[in-house]
């Protein structure tokens, strides 16, 4: 298996793959840099792009963008307490008050090594644990694959949000959405309403677009009020060499970077968390606590390192299961669909050019971020910043239009995801959490298919589904997770 | 919240129950998983409802969640000029209708800089033009003054 892992090497390193390498890096910074704008909505709007070219190519693209955003969210949080990205808050602790203290400069550095060496470790353990756990899902069937699907699906609405209802509705509605069509199994059409457009079911990436991007930019739209941010926030001065943060933030890097790989890897957590808890590790563990919040550079290296780790790590179950363990990793997934790959551990022996070219794609472009984040580029990424939100609103929907326009050249998509985007405006009003409705378009039908696969093997045998060891063994898991969020519950209802 | 999660888990029992009896009329095999889900969604709502009766009973009918669309007008403005986009894309061509839009929408939204408005529009219709024309070749709704 690792032998593959090395005859990817100079797939990943062949032109057309640098190439989409050093843009997709830079788009990521740019994007990871606007507030409002996250990778998830880069990533989607990317892919429709991508039809026409190879797949090592579309998942360069996705890495850098992917890696690159990690980064490019640090730029606004440091310089204007603004995270660019959702994984950026634990950064604007002490990141905006090194600015203030004149260590801009500093912040911007340690925050640049930072992501590059969380993504790093991170692309090593996708490189050494997804062929392994590939290797073990070999002996995965339907049944295995139903109970994976659902314990995606379950763990991701229950841990992300704050109320396990409105999550499992959000996940129920994802998996309405995904069997709305004509059934592959039966042939049967289901909500389809005598709609030819709907006999097709609902595309993922317009799903995604619309639910994921419309959102963020009509609340833009709302807040602008056509100012931007004043140019003097963005001088910074070049501090910090490359050795002296080495030898102050090897141990924090190395905390952090395995917090971030291990949160990774859990369905339904994302860099957020693992900002946080290495935010916190650090601080724990730090002789001078209170200096935290207060400027320390500690704090960046630990919550960069964190967030960018999980990106990765992230890939293990999606690559091996084909189960996403976040919105990224569901669309890498979506971007193999397109392409015609299947994920899964046949993915790791019919085409391990591309997976394995993948993970040094991740690999690659977290080590290119010492390259593009330097002082000087992230001066000029900053200056994206000024890009006044009443002309970033209609770029971006103008972008969106295309993007979905050339998945199938049919004008009742953008409709359709105009539907979704207000959809998901709603939703996320009342806070009911997107994840899991995006998570249930994807894993539902997949859940299943396998459900009906194994019914038919086992003629119709629902016993069936409990006695594989395999399957009690993911069964035990998902207890393991509700048990736990129910405890959670208890405990904080006793404590109110 | 409370209010809203009663409105909306109402919303969800609604939908649930008739995502269960339009599966209802499905054949055996495809009707299992869309009635299970629509049965499990009508249980989850009604959870929801419960806990929002229960928690408006406690704060004494008093709900304090922020408004649902913080500038209406601004919202409506938006997808008011994104469906005119839609609509007139097909007629009056790709570029030239993300042009208007661009500048329109930029107007609405409060920006009165013209140079720094068509400064980014031309520049952003030139990138695109670039990217789907030249590099990529896709066939997008043709202009207007092109049609034959």
């Amino acid at each position: 298996m690792f032998d593959s892992l090395f005859n990817a090497l100079p797939v990943a390193l062949q032109f057309g793959s640098v190439v989409s390498l050093f843009v997709g890096t830079l788009v990521g910074i740019l994007i990871g840099a606007l507030p409002g704008l996250n990778p998830v909505m880069a990533i989607a709007l990317m892919l429709p792009l991508t039809y026409g070219f190879d797949p090592v190519i579309a998942l360069g693209l996705v890495a850098g963008i992917y890696n690159g955003s990690m980064y490019g969210g640090a730029i606004p949080a440091i310089l204007l307490k603004i995270p660019g990205t959702p994984a950026a808050i634990a950064t604007t602790f002490d990141g905006y008050p090194m600015t203030r203290n004149g260590q801009g400069g500093l912040a911007l550095k340690t925050a640049c090594w930072s992501s590059a060496i969380g993504g790093i470790i991170s692309a090593i353990a996708l490189m050494t644990l997804a062929p392994l756990l590939a290797q073990v899902t070999l002996a995965f069937g339907p049944t295995e694959y139903f109970w994976v699907a659902v314990f995606g699906l379950v763990s991701i609405a229950v841990l992300v949000g704050s109320d396990i209802s409105k999550g499992m509705l959000s996940a129920l509605l994802g998996v309405i959405i995904g069997l709305v069509g004509v059934d592959t199994i039966s042939g049967a059409e289901r909500y389809t309403f005598d709609s030819l457009y709907l006999s097709g079911g609902f595309d993922l990436i317009i799903v995604l677009i619309g639910l994921y991007a419309i959102p963020p930019v009509l609340e833009m739209a709302e807040k602008s009020n056509a100012t931007y941010y004043d140019a003097g926030s963005f001088k910074v001065d070049a501090s910090g060499n490359a050795l002296g943060l080495i030898r102050q933030h090897w141990r924090t890097w190395t905390r952090s970077s395995l917090i971030g790989v291990s949160v990774g890897i859990l369905p339904g957590a994302g860099g957020n968390l693992a900002a946080l808890l290495s935010y916190n590790e650090a601080k724990r563990k730090s002789t001078n606590p209170e200096s935290f919040g207060t400027g320390n550079p500690v704090g960046v290296a630990a919550a960069e390192s964190g967030n960018s780790a999980d990106n990765a790590s992230a890939m293990i179950p999606s690559l091996t299961l084909g189960i996403p363990g976040n919105l990224v990793a569901a669309l890498v997934l979506g971007a193999l669909m397109i392409h015609g790959l299947q994920p899964g551990p046949q993915l790791f022996t019919k085409s391990p050019d591309v997976v394995f070219g993948f993970m040094w794609q991740m690999l690659f472009t977290a080590m290119l971020l010492l390259l593009l984040g330097g002082m000087v580029a992230t001066r000029l990424f900053a200056q994206v910043l000024r890009m006044p939100t009443a002309l970033l609103v209609p770029t971006t929907l103008v972008l969106m239009a295309v993007g979905v326009y050339t998945v199938k050249g049919n004008m009742t998509d953008l409709y359709v995801m105009l539907a979704f985007g207000l959809l998901g405006y709603l939703l996320h009003r009342l806070a009911f959490p997107l994840a899991p409705v995006v998570l249930g378009v994807l894993l539902g039908p997949m859940a299943e298919q396998n459900l009906r696969l194994a019914m038919l093997i086992s003629q119709d045998n629902w016993g069936s589904l409990f006695t594989r060891p395999i399957s009690q063994g993911i069964i035990a898991l998902l207890l393991m997770v509700l048990f736990t969020q129910a405890w959670k519950i208890l405990r904080k209802g006793r404590q109110n | 919240m409370n209010f809203r999660d009663i409105i909306s888990g109402i919303a969800f029992l609604i939908f649930g129950c008739t995502v269960v009896w339009v599966g209802s009329g499905f054949d055996a095999g495809a009707a299992y998983v869309p009635m299970g889900v629509g049965i499990l969604m009508c249980l989850f709502s009604l959870s929801l409802i419960v806990k929002g009766v229960v928690q408006t009973q406690q704060n004494g009918g008093l709900s304090s969640a922020a408004a649902l669309i913080d500038h209406p007008g601004r919202f409506m403005a938006t997808v008011a000029c994104c469906l005119i986009y839609y609509l007139a894309m097909p007629t009056v061509g790709f570029y030239s209708t993300s042009t208007l839009f661009i500048i329109l929408l930029a107007l609405v939204l409060g920006e009165r800089r013209p140079i720094v408005v068509l400064g980014i529009t031309v520049g952003f219709i030139i990138l695109l033009y670039g990217l789907f024309a030249m590099v990529l070749k896709r066939p997008l709704p043709v202009e207007f003054f092109l049609v034959s």
